[in-house]
């Protein structure tokens, strides 16, 4: 009971980057510990393994099931492979994969989980992590004893980088349980092509919650005009139906990364903020000075987006000949 | 189909949180209570599922403050019933992950064959319900549910959400749990009329059939993170921080029109 | 037609009052131009109608003669001269709609109008000439009674006319002008003048109730949804069909100002339309009055004050608007704000428990009346409590009361919001449920009266709670600093004088009468109040009222609230724009900063106002 577990999930084009970040948080307990790192890649087919920096061994299990993602499927390849491996620790970055499998492999084999992980160290052979809690508006210090699971925030570390030998790959069998599974994977849907991509704008004005009950969205449409931007939504103005779900930026919406992201009364929901934190320059503006969004920002201004907003169409539109 | 919906109150966080004596909790004393939102959202999803299908649709929750009054605000909203479950006394709030068992237990119990509740809670860090549940009972599980439509009566195809816009349909066999993360629809305006009327119901209080269960993990601190965090604070008044901002997007060429 | 009872049939003398009023042109003169040239035509019509009697009596029943009355002699010459007085207002009435246009007659049915003129035309100038050849004849009235006819005679006889000749053509004009007076009968009750007829009526059955109140069947019953045509009461069909289309309302309307898609005068002749052309259970609102149209009002009350008919606009949107609420018809920002009082009894969605923390920035304790007695309850409402803009005011009124050594308490966080608003959002069971709860903490807490810096919260607290039996005494704090300054408890000191103008707040002003303590305290505080034209009882509305505050008001082509600001900075000489209701420090705020306007005008408080005057007190 020394190694240490990560769940990599693969997308289209190989290991999806929050995968590479839960391997650097897994080393960082590994050499608490002084066990390995060991990467498990549960995928439908049995060749290409991707390239993989900073684990010391890749256990690869390949199955038919395990081709398109089911929760059912991954569930039990990777609640056996604890069962068979006995770690000290196993990681899942928080994506909806992260979010299906950590607490039910956590459930099913009694192990305590600590999600929404920043920071991670042990030390006495306990875990000490700092979580986000309230997305983000507190920090919670927890300690877990080993073996545990833990489930960190995309972002909050970095890609692992290459330890210089190539991981050894062990091919190995799938569980019994995966020909008998209930769920079904019918179809995927990926946004359209040619359609509305915000994910390609240059410059973003984004509206939150905070855009309140008593104006409305057409002070910041107007800035975002006069800005040569399009407007764009966090989820709770989306689920409100004040704009286009094209329009909604986020883990469940878009990922964008324009060269300028002008957040107006958003506070900064961590799936928020996955979904705008590699942008150029983030202008926040809130008038609440614990938005987490400020966490994020290159610069941010405490005050109503109402007195704002006003000030800075009248300046861009005396610039504009 | 029997529809459980679970549902959580969480924190009600305003501007200023202050951490409580002991530093392990806020300081409730400027805190109220609200429904979990994505637990709002299953709730209309199992009525919006009751509405096209017929499914009973049966609110539970932990008993404790405010729980009744959710209840019956559920109960407005369209359910046709609900429970609380009484626990015995712990201190503070209970994780999704100690009430698993219970919530599990009820299930079993009220003969539900689809448990929803919301993706996640913002106090959640020991694990979310869902997938736990699904877990503890042995029923197949989703997470980050945007929208489920019943197939023939023995299966639910539900459109599960993944980031970059990118979605999946997959069926699955009842019974089963969702956690739901948006409702297929807005969630509805239930009347002050109808609200009221529900106020007159009461909510029958059900002794919990399973103990509370966690496992040794505790929150030791808990703390406000820094303000601001790494950003340059634009200050002054309105006026100020504009002139402020002009120039930096200036600095950057983002000014001229592309 | 099936409709639903009204109750008017009370307190026959104060209704005939009301109706005495109305016909001394009290609300008519209001607009000098059309309110002259309406004397001039509603008295000449009454003398004329002897002219009338004379004619249509003479064939009915031979041998029937004015005569015997004066019918020759002084009659005459009444019918005479004000068949020119007539005529002058009907000309007066033509130039005003063919070439002045006021805008408000705009969507009004202007060709009913011209027929309408031109009826009156030919049957005052049949009426002349019939006279005018009757004297050529020989017969009738003497000229010296007659002056018009007569000079017209004279023409005539000059003209070489026969005596012959004109008993002919008297003939013909008797039957012309006989023809045109049936004409006019026929045509008067399909058109928009039947409120020749039903004008006095509407007036005499007009509500008596106090105005600051929707009135509610019994405290269990909450008013009804109004739906189809049978769940209107009789008088407001007799609303409809009494709209002389004058577009006084369409002209005070702050919605209509704003572009919205609002006229009370379209949604009154639209309702008319409907009575009349669909079943009696046709859905009216959403095909025949738009849910935009309902969300546009701002229930600020301008149309029902300046209508010179007393329809009552507002219980027909709020009734309406109640229909929209039961079939979940809700913009998603209202949704918000009333998924938000539900919850925590504030439209911002804050936590109750955060209700009172701006108490926190005062140097002192402000006592909780929940638990100790206090003199004063101050009531202190959604906005002065939680948005950062007001509770800086909020702060002041406290120190001011501390002061003057006002023993007061507030409630903390068993405060609600008043439901003022939700009520005519139209969400009866909200308001219910708010009102029921501020009741009850009122009811446990020993005051002897409250003060409440939110016009809102004074109408319900006032005029809307004794349905469910709670009556309380309450002051605006306007009244209440007034009344601390005049007994000396606070003294103001000599302050520069400043020329301000005043905003009437709805609530304060048009509903509840407080027209005259802000306006003195101003003066005490040392200012000149330069009046806006739009003052008083026809104070502009910010636009926030009503629900409105709660809406999306992207769809404005000019928010109420600037449109006020240009008013006032019209003035030319106001520094200062002194309000008197928090949810007027925000609108005008903001209005100030979308004009960019802030150097030249400020919004300010008048208990800032008041602070600055006690501060230089010695």
């Amino acid at each position: 009971m020394k190694d240490v577990l990560v769940y990599i999930e693969l997308i289209e084009d190989g290991v999806r980057p929050s995968s590479r970040e839960a391997v650097s948080a897994g080393r960082e307990i590994a050499s608490a510990t002084g066990g390995s790192v060991i990467a498990l890649i549960a995928s439908g087919e049995p060749v290409g393994v991707p390239t993989l920096d900073g684990v010391d061994r890749i256990i690869h299990v390949t199955h038919p099931a395990l081709g398109a993602y089911t929760a059912e499927a991954h569930a039990a390849v990777l609640a056996d492979m604890i069962a068979k491996l006995d770690p000290a620790a196993v990681m899942l970055a928080y994506t909806t994969a992260g979010l299906d499998l950590a607490s039910a492999v956590a459930v099913t084999a009694s192990l305590p989980l600590v999600a929404y992980c920043t920071d991670v160290t042990v030390a006495d052979g306990a875990l000490t992590t700092t979580s986000q809690m309230y997305g983000g508006r507190l920090e919670a210090v927890v300690r877990a004893p080993l073996p545990v699971v833990v489930s960190i925030m995309p972002g909050a570390f970095p890609e692992a980088v290459t330890t210089g030998a190539s991981p050894e790959i062990i091919v190995q069998d799938a569980p019994k349980s995966l020909d008998a599974l209930r769920s079904v994977f019918v179809d995927e849907q990926r946004p359209a092509r040619g359609s509305f991509d915000l994910s390609l704008a240059e410059r973003i004005v984004c509206i939150g919650r905070g855009i309140g009950a008593a104006d409305s969205i057409a002070v910041a449409r107007e800035l975002a005009d006069a800005l040569n931007a399009e407007i764009a939504g966090s989820r709770p103005v989306i689920d409100q139906g004040w704009l286009e779900k094209e329009r909604q930026v986020g883990k469940s919406g878009r990922l964008v990364k324009p060269r300028l992201y002008i957040g107006l009364g958003v506070s900064g929901a961590p799936e928020h903020l996955e979904g705008m934190r590699s942008s150029d320059l983030i202008i926040a503006v809130n008038s609440d000075a614990a938005a987490p969004i400020f966490t994020v920002a290159h610069y941010a201004a405490v005050c109503d987006m109402f007195d704002l907003v006003p000030a800075l169409i009248e300046r861009l539109k005396a610039g504009t000949p | 189909m029997h529809i459980m919906v679970v549902l959580r109150l969480v924190a009600d966080l305003g501007g200023d949180i202050e951490i409580a004596h002991g530093g392990k909790d806020i300081d409730r004393e400027w805190v109220d209570l609200k429904l979990n939102e994505f637990d709002d959202h299953a709730l209309e999803e199992a009525i919006f599922l009751k509405e096209i299908v017929g499914a009973k649709v049966t609110a539970i929750m932990i008993d404790g403050d405010g729980v009744e009054r959710s209840l019956q605000t559920a109960l407005a909203r369209g359910a046709d019933e609900a429970r609380r479950i009484a626990v015995d006394d712990t201190d503070g709030p209970i994780s999704s992950r100690a009430m698993t068992p219970v919530v599990a237990a009820a299930a079993a119990e009220l003969g539900a064959d689809l448990v929803l509740t919301g993706v996640q809670s913002p106090e959640d860090i020991f694990g979310q319900l869902a997938p736990s549940l699904g877990a503890v009972l042995g029923w197949p599980q989703a997470s980050a549910v945007s929208s489920v439509k019943p197939d023939d009566g023995s299966t639910i195809t539900v459109q599960q959400e993944y980031s970059g816009g990118v979605s999946a349909a997959i069926r699955l066999p009842l019974p089963a749990v969702l956690g739901v993360q948006t409702a297929s629809r807005p969630i509805r305006y239930v009347t002050g009329s109808k609200l009221r009327q529900a106020m007159a119901e009461e909510i029958p209080r059900i002794e919990a059939t399973a103990a509370v269960a966690m496992p040794d993990v505790e929150i030791v601190e808990l703390r406000v993170p820094d303000e601001a965090g790494g950003a340059v604070m634009l200050d002054g008044d309105a006026d100020a921080i504009a002139d402020e901002i002009l120039r930096l997007l200036a600095d950057r060429a983002l000014l001229q029109v592309c | 037609m099936i409709s639903q009872p009204a109750m008017r049939f009370d307190q026959p003398g104060r209704r005939l009052q009301g109706l005495l009023a109305a016909i001394g042109h009290r609300r008519l003169i209001r607009n000098r131009y059309s309110g002259i040239l309406h004397a001039m035509i509603f008295v000449s019509f009454f003398v004329l109608a002897t002219a009338i009697v004379q004619s249509f009596g003479s064939v009915l029943f031979p041998g029937f003669s004015l005569a015997p009355v004066g019918g020759d002699t002084w009659i005459a010459l009444a019918q005479d001269v004000f068949a020119i007085v007539m005529l002058t207002g009907v000309a007066l009435a033509a130039w005003q709609r063919l070439v002045l246009r006021p805008a408000r007659f705009k969507g009004s049915n202007n060709t009913d109008a011209n027929i309408i003129y031109i009826l009156i035309v030919i049957i005052v100038v049949t009426m002349l000439l019939e006279a005018a050849f009757a004297i050529v004849a020989g017969s009738g009235a003497s000229a010296i009674w007659r002056p018009v006819s007569a000079t017209l005679g004279a023409a005539f006889t000059a003209m070489r006319m026969s005596p012959e000749f004109a008993s002919q053509a008297h003939d013909v004009f008797y039957w012309l002008h006989v023809g045109a007076i049936l004409a006019f009968v026929v045509y008067i009750p399909g058109s928009k003048h039947r409120h020749m007829l039903l004008a006095a009526p509407n007036v005499y059955f007009r509500s008596l109730k106090p105005i600051g109140q929707i009135p509610r069947p019994t405290p269990e019953v909450p008013p009804p949804p109004l739906a189809a045509a049978t769940d209107f009461a009789w008088k407001d069909m007799l609303d409809t069909y009494a709209c002389t289309e004058c577009g006084r309302c369409q002209a005070a309307c702050p919605a209509y100002a704003s572009g919205l898609p609002l006229s009370p005068k379209l949604l009154i002749t639209d309702l008319r339309d409907h009575f009349v052309t669909q079943p009696a259970d046709a859905p009216i609102v959403g095909p025949t009055i738009s849910e935009d149209t309902l969300w546009a009002c701002t229930t600020c009350r301008a149309c029902m004050e300046v209508c010179p008919v007393h329809i009552e606009h507002l219980p027909k949107i709020i009734g309406m608007r109640r229909t929209l609420i039961e079939n979940g018809n809700i913009q998603p920002m209202l949704q918000t704000a009333l998924s938000n009082l539900q919850r925590v009894g504030n439209s911002m969605g804050t936590a109750s428990k955060m209700r009172a923390r701006w108490t926190k920035g005062l140097p002192f304790n402000v006592k909780d009346a929940r638990k100790e007695p206090v003199d004063v309850l101050w009531f202190v409402g959604d906005f002065a409590s939680y948005d950062p803009r007001v509770q800086e005011i909020s702060r002041t009124v406290a120190l001011l009361f501390q002061r003057a050594g006002v023993d007061f308490g507030i409630l903390y966080d068993s405060e609600r919001n008043s439901g003022n608003d939700v009520h005519r959002v139209g969400e009866e069971g909200l308001f219910e449920t708010l009102a029921r709860e501020n009741i009850a903490t009122l009811s446990a807490c020993t005051f002897k009266r409250i003060v409440t810096t939110d016009p809102h919260s004074l109408n319900a607290l006032a005029q809307e709670y004794s349905a469910f039996g709670a009556t309380y005494d309450v002051v605006h704090y306007s009244a209440f600093l007034l009344e601390l300054v005049e007994a000396g408890r606070l003294p103001l000191g000599p302050t520069e004088r400043r020329t301000v103008t005043y905003h009437d707040p709805c609530y304060l002003g048009r509903y509840n009468g407080g027209f005259d303590a802000p306006r003195a305290l101003i003066a005490r505080a040392g200012c000149a109040i330069n009046e806006m034209g739009r003052c008083r009882e026809n104070s502009f509305c910010c636009g926030a009222g009503g629900g409105r505050i709660w809406q999306d008001d992207s769809a404005m082509t000019e928010r109420p609230s600037e449109n006020r600001i240009r008013e006032a900075l019209a003035l030319g000489d106001a520094e200062l724009f002194v309000v008197a209701c928090p949810k007027d420090s925000v609108m005008y705020g903001a209005a100030i900063d979308a004009l960019g306007v802030s150097d030249r005008i400020k919004v300010v408080d008048l208990a800032e106002l008041v602070m600055s005057a006690a501060e230089t007190h010695s």
